[in-house]
């Protein structure tokens, strides 16, 4: 027993050294640096709390937050909801099964920025796919980014891009269901649309939950799509807490501010992946 | 059994070791380079000391200047063959190499040579002495410069870059989209709006903008409202003026003057509006020319003035000046191994004959001497500063970039009739 604690020991130290070094020192010196006025370089002036006060007053910090949270309740319901469609739809199909598999995960190969760039000349008012098709079809153009719409816009390709994600985790974990219970279910006359809602979902629901668990966290992270298609805007109408952090820190200057908008985003992160945690707890299930 | 445990743990210790040293080898080496030059011939048969000098620029990527300079630095190499120069220029598209920059000086890994904003941008680099005053270090020629030396000069009135050329930013107008339209280039407000109005009527967009891009279209529009007297105020003075341009800008996205996606597109989408000909007029800086050479269309463009229609000036008050300059690292000044080289290095990239060369393949208004043979279109620009009745810096570049970012960023909330030009600057301001 001795002997193992070394051997964990020992192979846990290059986890714990590059964790330490590149994720908690970083984040320690980030924290810091929430409380000076700074550019990062040479200019540095301690103001304790005024970032964060700022912050809570800031407006467009207000509205990223707001429009965090609404772009990770579509994800949430879309992504999570689409893959599981898919999934269940593929699994019963008898032919063509791993055509569809690689079609829909897809899209999780190609960059982010590949992703916006191309949703950039769909959306174009001038150039842009829809509203060449839409003139050659004798319409006006459309505006698609626009203050109402703008935020819509951006979820599509963001579900767009991860539903091949948890498709395949839902695909995988619909495949370990053994076919006993499905003849079982037959034999009692269970067919179709009851067959998913009272055997599958049931036994893949931790799953389920896990999905749900990465989508909503994942959703603070979305940054490179929002910043290609809309630039944040119009009017700030689609700015996520990812594209003010980089704007304060990068482009302004501002790497004090920018800090505290990531500790912000740390803090929430961590809160709704403890809630989401809590209210839905995995139970073991054993087939 | 405990014996091959502290074997292995041994074992592991050495390789960490190896691997630890091995990354560590380059810096180890270069520190030697540095420290103990090694001799050499060099092509007149006296000793000298082998040295490396390290240059940042931002001629690079799409920089026409790119190629020119790297030609320049083995010219130097051929004649000066104990000097070995790396350049590490970058692109100064998306402003990484402020970041490049800045991280370099604050980590004590500066070049010796660079060629960087003196605007606010190295404020930080030269209040904390990283960089030298020219005027004062031995052997550094600073002779035979026109005015835009004197631009370069600092407030505490040292003079840190020597510069190489200027810019200027104005309207540059189709002349073929205004002759197939019968649509006269405006001359002043007046027809500038006229302008407008009647391209709005066509399918041709009147002015290639990005209204969160605004960067030139802010500078021009503040232009017009108060010319350049009231252009060249400060933030902090909320000049009446700056709040009218961005309200103007407001007025005339209503009039249908900008691309109906304006609020989302970047700066590289408007510039392609403006060379596939969809639109007739575009606010830009001269080195647009380039792009418009490569796109087969500069015979058909002109350059004018933004019309002014505020009392602080007349119609001819240009946005532009100098504001990129040769700076040497005080690292490499103060290093006597380095001095002589990177002092005659700084003289020969800044002697006539090469920042000419240099300066051609832009055709920006050098800081010495004069081009010869420029194309209509590049002579037509140089006249546009020769006749200038005043010039001054882009705004960005004179206030605290979030400032800037936060005013051209609520253009789109002005012209939605969310903000006013008023309440824009008052909000900016309490950034400073």
């Amino acid at each position: 027993m001795k002997g193992d604690k070394f051997y964990i020991f020992l192979f846990l130290t290059p986890a714990f050294l590059i964790s330490g070094i590149f994720l908690y020192y970083p984040f320690f010196e980030n924290f810091k640096l929430s409380f000076y006025k700074t550019d990062g370089f040479f200019n540095s002036t301690f103001i304790g709390f005024d970032n964060y006060i700022r912050l809570f007053n800031d407006e467009i910090a207000r509205g990223s937050t707001l429009n965090s949270f609404e772009l990770m309740l579509y994800v949430a319901i879309f992504q999570v909801g689409i893959a599981l469609v898919l999934a269940i739809m593929v699994n019963s199909i008898k032919r063509g099964a791993a055509f569809y598999r690689i079609t829909f995960f897809f899209p999780i190969v190609i960059s982010g920025a590949a992703i916006g760039l191309l949703f950039t000349l769909i959306y174009n008012y001038r150039n842009g796919l829809l509203n060449e098709i839409l003139v050659n079809l004798g319409f006006e153009r459309v505006l698609w980014l626009t203050e109402q719409s703008a935020l819509y816009m951006v979820a599509i390709p963001t579900i767009w891009n991860y539903v091949g994600f948890y498709f395949v985790i839902f695909l995988t974990a619909i495949q370990k269901i053994p076919q006993d219970y499905y003849d079982a279910a037959a034999l009692e006359g269970i067919t179709g649309f009851q067959k998913m809602t009272k055997i599958t979902i049931p036994l893949i629901l931790a799953d389920l939950k896990t999905c749900l668990v990465l989508a909503i966290t994942g959703a603070l992270k979305i940054f490179e799509l929002v910043y290609i298609i809309t630039k944040g805007g119009p009017a700030r109408s689609s700015e996520v807490l990812g594209t003010y952090m980089y704007q304060k820190a990068f482009v302004d200057s501002a790497m004090g501010y920018g800090a505290t908008l990531a500790v912000f985003m740390v803090v929430i992160g961590l809160t709704l992946a403890f809630i989401t945690n809590k209210f839905i707890k995995n139970d073991k299930l054993t087939y | 059994m405990k014996g091959k445990k502290i074997g292995l743990v041994l074992f592991l210790l050495v390789v960490s070791l190896f691997l630890l040293a091995a990354c560590s080898s380059k810096n180890s080496s270069n520190e030697q380079t540095e420290s103990k030059p090694q001799a050499t011939e060099n092509n007149e048969g006296k000793e000298k000391e082998k040295v490396e000098l390290r240059v940042v620029t931002t001629m690079a990527g799409t920089d026409p200047a790119g190629e020119v300079f790297q030609k320049v630095l083995n010219d130097y190499m051929e004649k000066n063959q104990h000097i070995k120069i790396i350049n590490d220029s970058q692109s100064a598209d998306a402003g990484t190499i402020r970041t490049k920059i800045n991280t370099d000086f604050s980590s004590n890994n500066e070049p010796e040579l660079m060629f960087f904003f003196n605007t606010i941008d190295a404020e930080g680099i030269i209040n904390a002495g990283k960089v030298v005053n020219l005027e004062k270090a031995e052997g550094v020629d600073l002779s035979g410069y026109n005015s835009m030396l004197e631009q370069q000069r600092n407030k505490d009135g040292n003079i840190y870059a020597a510069p190489q050329s200027g810019f200027y930013e104005g309207l540059f107008v189709n002349k073929k989209l205004f002759e197939e339209h019968s649509i006269k280039i405006p001359t002043t407000w007046e027809e500038y709006e006229l302008a407008i109005e009647q391209f709005a009527k066509t399918d041709i967009i009147p002015v290639a903008a990005s209204t969160v891009d605004s960067y030139y279209v802010v500078e021009h529009y503040a232009l017009a409202a108060g010319g350049i007297d009231h252009y060249s105020a400060k933030l902090a003075d909320q000049d009446s003026t700056w709040a009218e341009g961005l309200d103007n800008i407001a007025k005339h996205a209503k009039m249908g003057a900008f691309p109906a996606d304006a609020a989302t597109l970047d700066l590289a989408m408007v510039q392609d509006l403006f060379k596939q000909e969809q639109a007739a007029m575009i606010f830009e800086g001269s080195w647009f020319w380039g792009q418009l050479v490569e796109a087969g269309m500069a015979e058909n463009v002109t350059v004018i003035p933004m019309p002014v229609y505020g009392s602080g000036g007349q119609t001819g008050d240009i946005v532009g000046g100098s504001t990129q300059g040769w700076f040497i690292s005080t690292k490499a000044y103060e290093d006597e191994s380095k001095r002589e080289a990177v002092v005659d290095l700084f003289n020969y990239i800044t002697s006539e004959e090469i920042l000419l060369e240099i300066v051609a393949a832009t055709g920006q208004p050098p800081a010495k001497g004069q081009l010869s043979d420029l194309p209509e279109y590049i002579a037509a620009g140089h006249k546009l500063v020769a006749d200038a009745p005043a010039v001054d810096l882009p705004i960005n570049d004179r206030i605290l970039p979030e400032a800037f970012t936060y005013i051209r960023e609520s253009v789109p909330s002005i012209v939605n009739g969310t903000k006013t030009g008023e309440q824009v600057l008052k909000e900016a301001a309490a950034l400073e």
